[in-house]
């Protein structure tokens, strides 16, 4: 056994960044193996400041094929499932010539019912995929439909400013407590090489909600997973922005054509 | 269901084939993976092929997490930094390592439909790193991003290796005050 001293806690520090060399990181595995309470317990705070660290990354826009990239090479990959075992068959020991044929014949049996329960497991896991899918669907809707109802949710009605047009209309849904929200908006066809920007206004200043899409009717409805704190969250507001949004993401660079505060 | 409980449920559906389940933990996730990996690679065809590797290593293995260590999220992008980090070491280049830091940047492409959740979380952590010293973050970039050794943070910064080792647990300590226990496992 070998007793925790004060150093193992500095190789959890490298342990947890992933940067000691490799003779550091074998000291600590052992230490580790051993059981040692005081360096799990240090190693479980330092991974949470390593994710703290992490997260806080500033976002990049990813290109846009990486997604069918990545997906594609996962679905190429060779099955996870054990396969369906094949029926055995025996053949009794007759003459040479008759188990040969007999052997043909099975082999063609066999090669048929190869192919059917092959067929039968693909058909399976697309039909579980499809039930795992929809599952997944209908709890998201559910979710997404008790913002509506929740007991703390409020309705904020956007309303145009002076620099915005009288014609636009827009109501965001906001639940505090899951920090959801629905902005439906009406009659925000932008004009050409525009494009409207949904912003959170809060206490440390503007935070981009991203764009708003309107279709030909000039309708959207866009979901927020995460509207911002209800702490710090004072209002939402539309700018009407260059294509492709404002340059940053902490202030908008157009006119803000809508404001309503919570 | 959290986030936290439907990237759970994701890992459990993966471990019995369910592809769509990647998917999803695609879509929440791989803007910050994207991010981390590219402040490590800097170019971007390397960080999609540190990604493609790094999405079929979680594929494969599904069964590795362990919800005692973290959350589905921190594994995610451990698993897609470790490998950033060991293409910049096969490519033997330090100095790209080094460049990978907080002196150098990524290009800013910036997804402007990142949520807001994510900018309050960098101002606490902007804070945080701030009312410790630029040291700290310093050492932070240079062993997160840049993959170097604390001794080579020493060498690099030109002070003792205790120092190092010093400044990193502060930092990390001070962070970790930014997620609850109850928020990691």
């Amino acid at each position: 056994m070998n007793p925790h001293r004060d150093e193992y806690l500095e190789l959890c520090a490298g342990y947890a960044l992933g940067n000691l060399t490799e003779t550091e990181q074998k000291t600590l595995e052992t230490h580790l193996e051993e059981g040692c309470p005081t360096c799990e317990v240090e190693l479980d705070r330092l991974a949470r400041g390593v994710w703290a660290f992490a997260s806080a990354t500033p976002r990049l826009l990813e290109p846009s094929s990486l997604r069918a990239r990545v997906l594609g090479a996962v679905r190429t990959e060779p099955g996870k499932r054990p396969p369906i075992p094949l029926p055995r068959r025996r053949i009794a020991p007759v003459v040479a010539w008759i188990s040969a044929a007999a052997a043909v014949v099975i082999a063609a049996f066999g090669m048929m019912e190869w192919r059917a329960a092959s067929r039968l497991e693909r058909d399976l896991a697309a039909a579980r995929d499809e039930v795992s899918r929809l599952r997944q669907e209908i709890q998201s809707e559910q979710e997404w439909a008790a913002v509506a109802a929740a007991p703390r949710t409020r309705v904020i009605e956007l309303k145009p400013t002076p620099a915005g047009s009288p014609q636009l209309h827009a109501r965001v849904t906001y639940d505090p407590a899951s920090r959801r929200a629905v902005v439906a908006c009406s009659d925000f066809a932008a004009p050409p090489g525009k494009d409207y920007q949904l912003w959170a206004i809060t206490k440390s200043g503007p935070a981009s909600l991203g764009l708003v899409k309107a279709d030909s009717q000039g309708r959207a409805m866009i979901r927020l997973p995460n509207a911002g704190d209800p702490f710090t969250l004072a209002a939402f507001a539309v700018s009407l922005e260059q294509a492709g949004g404002a340059p940053t993401t902490t202030a908008p660079a157009g006119p803000v054509v809508m404001v309503g505060k919570i | 269901m959290s986030d936290l409980g439907r990237d759970q449920s994701c890992v459990e559906r993966m471990r019995t084939g369910d592809s769509r389940a990647l998917e999803e933990l695609y879509d929440r996730h791989n803007g910050l993976l994207y991010s981390v990996v590219m402040r490590v690679v800097k170019r971007p065809a390397d960080a999609e092929e540190v990604l493609q590797e790094a999405w079929l290593q979680i594929w494969r293995g599904a069964a590795t997490y362990s919800a005692a260590r973290g959350t589905v999220g921190a594994w995610l992008v451990t698993v897609a930094r470790s490998r950033a980090i060991d293409r910049i070491r096969s490519e033997g280049s330090r100095e790209r390592a080094e460049q990978a830091s907080g002196t150098n940047p990524a290009p800013p492409t910036k997804d402007a439909s990142a949520e807001v959740a994510h900018r309050q979380m960098s101002e606490r952590v902007g804070r945080a790193l701030d009312q410790l010293g630029p040291q700290h973050r310093q050492v932070l970039e240079l062993a997160y991003f840049g993959g170097l050794t604390q001794n080579e943070i020493a060498e690099r910064l030109d002070a003792p290796l205790g120092t190092i080792k010093s400044w990193t647990r502060q930092a990390l300590v001070r962070l970790s005050d930014l997620v609850p226990r109850e928020d990691w496992t």
